[in-house]
């Protein structure tokens, strides 16, 4: 049984098809790299599965909420699908402990202590304990993305979508932000994860989108046999530029 | 100039009278402009559809209508047709909807300078359209708004003057009264009630650069 399914799903934003015909099911515990041009709608795609996007076109269900219906309960969804940002998006006007306990202490009513016994040890998993009373601002790029990751999972998700988590850091902090994403990989946590790190895709990944022009061009579960030769030329164009850089 | 005779107990008396209708006028207004503000500023953020379209042009005839016609309006034009209000309470009727239309729009354009970012992460963490306007919107949007919303509350403060014109005697109009009696007065009695708006402006603007402080801590 899938987590997420999309059955010829299309998006429009006004006469431009931003994504064209997508059949994609992806399996509870999988890694899941997607890659492609810039424009080719990745980030599209990952915003469609925790409703980010409204879809026009076919059929998405994920976690049996039935995204493509209007009246679907897309808060009820959110509560198990997290989604990680390029730009983090902590909440600027919360500390680091309040911004991963705010969402289980309203949505999950869990307590104030509860949520925080449990942030501080998410917040160790991440390595950064000593910095629970500061603000985001204080932050590096990279420590408030590990601190975006702990606040996704103190909701117990059942998936988590990365769009181009590390895009936005330094070099020398994407290191820390890979560790980490590894650690919930192997922790059998569904990750949806749009990316520039092929490194990431090919080692800890378990399976290959590769999208352009709004539609899914190759679905590989071999990342390492697609890194090899992807079997389409517009895939194998792709890999040749950015292995080349 | 006639200092002395401008400054006489009985004078300062009725000013101090003045100025507490003045205070009492200010201060009304802007608790009950704040509060149909920010509700209308809320509404216009949010765009549900109609609603906030009607609210946005409600808001903007408001705001591009001189005060001075909406204060004739409730003190003149209402018992036309039937509302029959106080000097006071018509003067409190007239600034509030003026000012509810300008800080709406201060409201309106503060959420809307936060980040979109920052929705979009308290959305996918799970919170309601309304809680994530509450714990991160509204507090941001806020901190924003502070020097904006003040220098529309010290307008407002020097915009009650305006209601002279409907003979409240707040603390413009007794001035007027004082130095119809005595041209010598005049000048002494000018600098004495612009020194006390100057005051009370100063003090609301210190107030609120404690509030900016508080929230930015
Ligand atoms: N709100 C929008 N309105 C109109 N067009 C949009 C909107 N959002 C995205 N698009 C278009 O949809 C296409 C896919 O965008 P998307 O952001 O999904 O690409 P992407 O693969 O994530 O690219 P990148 O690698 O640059 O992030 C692009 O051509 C983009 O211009
Ligand atoms: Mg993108």
């Amino acid at each position: 049984m899938s987590l997420i399914s999309f059955k010829n799903v299309g998006k429009s934003y006004g006469e431009f098809k931003a994504l064209k015909d997508i059949n994609l099911d992806i399996n509870q515990g999988q890694i899941v790299s997607i890659i492609g041009p810039s424009g080719s709608g990745k980030s599209t795609l990952l915003r469609t599965m925790n409703g980010l996007e409204e879809i026009n076109e076919g059929q998405l269900i994920v976690d049996d909420h039935d995204l493509s219906n209007p009246k679907v309960d897309i808060n009820k969804l959110r509560k198990d699908v997290g989604m990680v940002f390029q730009h983090f998006n902590l909440y600027a006007n919360k500390t680091i402990l309040e911004n991963i306990t705010l969402a289980p202490r309203i949505v999950l009513k869990e307590n104030t202590k509860q949520a925080e016994q449990n942030a501080m040890k998410l917040l160790e998993m991440v390595g950064l304990k000593d910095q629970a009373n500061k603000y985001p601002s204080q932050l590096s790029g990279g420590q408030q993305q590990r601190i975006a990751i702990a606040r996704s999972l103190a909701m117990k998700p059942k998936a988590i979508l990365f769009d181009e988590p590390t895009s936005a850091l330094d070099p020398e902090m994407i290191g820390d932000v890979l560790n980490v994403m590894k650690e919930v990989a192997g922790q059998d946590m569904t990750m949806v994860v749009v990316t520039h790190e092929m490194g990431f895709a090919r080692e800890v990944g378990d399976r290959i989108i590769f999208m352009d022009s709004g539609q899914i061009l190759e679905d590989s579960n071999d990342p390492k046999a697609f890194f090899k030769k992807p079997k389409e030329p517009r895939a194998q164009q792709f890999l040749s530029k950015v292995i080349g850089h | 100039m006639n200092w002395s005779g401008a400054y006489t107990w009985i004078n300062l008396n009725y000013l101090l009278q003045g100025l507490w209708i003045t205070i009492q006028i200010s201060v009304i207004s802007i608790i009950l402009s704040s509060i149909f503000g920010a509700i209308l500023g809320i509404i216009r953020y949010s765009k549900i559809s109609k609603v906030s379209a009607f609210v946005g042009f409600l808001v903007d005839i408001v705001r591009n209508l001189p005060l001075l016609l909406i204060l004739f309006f409730s003190y003149f034009g209402l018992p036309q047709i039937g509302i029959r209000f106080s000097t006071f309470s018509a003067a409190i009727f007239a600034f509030t909807i003026f000012e509810s239309a300008m800080l709406a729009e201060i409201f309106r354009s503060g959420l809307e300078a936060v980040d979109k970012g920052q929705t979009e992460a308290a959305r996918s963490n799970g919170l309601t359209y309304l809680q994530t306007l509450r714990y991160i919107v509204f507090p941001q949007g806020l901190k924003k708004m502070i020097a904006p919303i003040v220098s529309q509350f010290i307008s407002l403060v020097k915009d009650t003057s305006l209601a002279t014109i409907i003979l409240l005697p707040d603390l413009m109009q007794r001035a007027q009264v004082i130095y119809g009696q005595d041209t010598n007065y005049m000048i002494p009695i000018f600098i004495l009630v612009a020194a006390t708006y100057f005051v009370v402006n100063y003090l609301l603007s210190l107030f609120a650069g404690f509030i900016d402080r508080r929230l930015k801590n």
